[in-house]
């Protein structure tokens, strides 16, 4: 008992510096908290031999992936998902279809392919290839919001066609966990693969079919006058489902996004963002240093050349299809290079690719141990080159200014 | 005057006020309450003015809009209903020609033009006052009419022999016009 919650303790102390020392360099906090647990893991804490503080040695200090971390982490995974299906709107995706569709389809032919045929030219399966796909496809939709908002883009033309793509690519990649969580976490026949994703999908209609059906009933389920029994309820449904989901081989994630979609049509949906936004903020970040907790860094040199391969190829190419996304909208094109580089971060949906990937045992070493490596060193490099290319994107859009004077006339 | 309004997905509203001269009040509501403002010009970045938290954000709103219910001392308080269309707190000064008649007598609807719609009297309110309602001094008639027929009941709630208090009512319709006109 003591030893547990003096690890929480820990563990939550460590957050709480990791992230103040990101807000102290004008970070994103996601890389922050993924290195803070690689420090503290069993690989790197847990192998020092430096004599006893407080009556511990050091190595005791070490954190371990151990069951109650992973329930918070994996408790992360689930709010993340849900927040993202409460700000999903189907309203809005339906009122700018035609914009957001080309964007968003322009985005997925570019990068999704990218790293499929990367994964193919090192030699892996198609399985593999594709998880990789997923992995340098999906831009950070939390990075990049809360960098649009630091930098005060929000307020500008360019923010349309960067939410608009964010908004294609998460309900994207709603579909595309469900289905490859099915492959990874099912058995390893064709047959007994389309079973597992005709279950996902069954069962994800089912509740997407209750939710908007029994949209009345949600709606009483929550409209309860106590902040205590309101937050209780939206968690156990949300957890509940999530949980039913994993256990018979959906998603939770998914499970949880669709929960989320469902509440993000009621009169709730303020509510649930107030009084819920500490609980996923908590849960989100130990799920990142759960991450770094399951990464050993001498496993990087390994893969270094894969994730330098994947940093320079994913790169331009996010910067192309941001650029080109900004034309469907009709931008300049000194805005256009700002959507590009607003869309380079990558980050937490990365990273429940790779956690997912790295639970499907008896799938071969390149899934369970290159894939997760590859997505940490890859997001921790793209989660701080993507911010500071939105810092000093003015660098990049000095080159189409001078290059198109009308438009430095216009500014 | 044209009103944008677009979604912001994780972050809120947007929403962009045509001020004139190709500039724009842009003001982004988060989610989590937080208004901030911005200003822009033409096709310009959009520049950051201030930002403010709900509750200061309500406040300054109704300060914008005419309408604080703080306890600040003033003849008048005013709500915009439409282009001309007013709701107004009006006090019944002791020397006024109207204390002691009942509405019927006063007619304020055909002399004026304005209605009538509440009477407070000391901490009660009385909505929808009848015709034999007889006012008093010290009484808040809440009206609503016009803006012409709102000042005319003011004038005739106002004290009649008082001529500091005539200035003091002329200041305030004074700073009313302004505003109308900005």
């Amino acid at each position: 008992m003591a030893q547990v919650l003096l690890e929480a303790g820990l563990m939550f102390a460590v957050l709480a510096l990791a992230g103040t020392l990101a807000r102290r360099v004008g970070q994103s906090v996601i890389p922050f908290y993924v290195i803070a647990g690689i420090l503290m893991s069993p690989y790197v804490l847990g192998t020092l031999d430096i004599g006893p503080i407080a009556g511990l040695t050091v190595a005791d200090y070490a954190l371990a992936a151990e069951e109650h971390i992973t329930l918070l982490a994996e408790l992360g995974i689930v709010f993340l998902l849900f927040f993202l299906g409460l700000e999903f709107s189907l309203d809005r995706l339906l009122a700018s279809k035609e914009k957001i569709g080309k964007a968003g389809t322009l985005d997925l032919l570019v990068n999704l392919p990218l790293g499929v045929v990367v994964g193919l030219a090192l030699g892996w399966s198609l399985l593999e290839a594709f998880v990789l796909g997923g992995i340098v496809y999906i831009s950070s939709s939390a990075v990049i919001t809360k960098s649009l908002i630091d930098l005060g883009w929000i307020a500008n033309a360019e923010a349309e066609p960067m939410l608009g793509t964010l908004v294609y690519e998460d309900l994207f990649i709603a579909f595309y966990l469900a289905v490859v969580s099915a492959v990874l976490l099912g058995g390893g026949e064709f047959a007994e693969i389309a079973v597992n994703v005709g279950t996902a999908m069954v069962f994800l209609l089912v509740l997407v079919g209750a939710v908007y059906l029994g949209g009345e009933y949600f709606e009483q389920f929550l409209d309860v006058d106590s902040q205590e029994l309101f937050v209780l309820r939206a968690v156990a449904i949300t957890v509940f489902v999530a949980g039913f989901a994993l256990a018979i081989g959906v998603s939770e994630a998914v499970a949880a996004f669709f929960i989320g979609m469902g509440f993000s049509s009621t009169d709730h949906l303020h509510d649930l963002e107030h009084r819920l936004i500490p609980l996923r903020d908590v849960f989100a970040a130990v799920f990142f240093f759960w991450i770094g907790l399951n990464t050993d860094p001498a496993v990087f040199p390994a893969v270094a050349g894969i994730i330098a391969v994947l940093v320079v190829v994913t790169t331009p190419s996010k910067l192309l299809s941001g650029f080109l996304s900004g034309r469907i909208y009709g931008l300049d094109d000194r805005r256009n290079v700002r959507v590009g580089c607003g869309m380079v971060t990558r980050g937490e949906f990365s990273l429940i690719i790779a956690a997912i990937a790295s639970s499907a045992v008896g799938r071969g070493p390149i899934l369970t141990e290159v894939v997760p490596a590859v997505a940490v060193g890859y997001v921790l490099v793209m989660s701080i080159l993507g911010t500071m290319l939105m810092q000093y994107s003015g660098y990049l859009e000095r080159f189409v200014v001078e290059s198109e004077p009308s438009t430095a006339a216009a500014d | 005057m044209t009103v944008y309004e677009s979604d912001l997905p994780g972050v809120g509203k947007k929403f962009e006020v045509e001020i004139g001269d190709d500039e724009r009040l842009v003001i982004v509501i988060h989610n989590t309450g937080k208004r901030e403002v911005f200003h822009r010009v033409g096709e310009a970045d959009s520049e950051k003015l201030f930002d403010l938290s709900d509750r200061l954000a309500r406040q300054v709103g109704s300060i914008l809009e005419g309408a604080h219910f703080q306890p600040v001392k003033s003849d008048t308080t005013e709500t915009m209903l439409d282009g001309d269309s007013l709701l107004e707190w009006v006090n019944v000064a002791e020397g006024s020609d109207i204390v002691g008649k009942t509405l019927d007598e006063l007619d304020f609807r055909n002399e004026t033009g304005a209605s009538v719609v509440s009477i407070q009297r000391d901490d009660t309110t009385e909505s929808n006052p009848g015709p034999e309602t007889v006012i008093q001094a010290g009484d808040t008639l809440i009206i609503l009419g016009p803006r012409e027929a709102c000042r005319e009941v003011e004038g005739l709630a106002a004290e009649v022999d008082e001529p500091e208090s005539a200035i003091e009512s002329g200041v305030i319709d004074e700073l009313a016009d302004d505003d109308t006109d900005a």
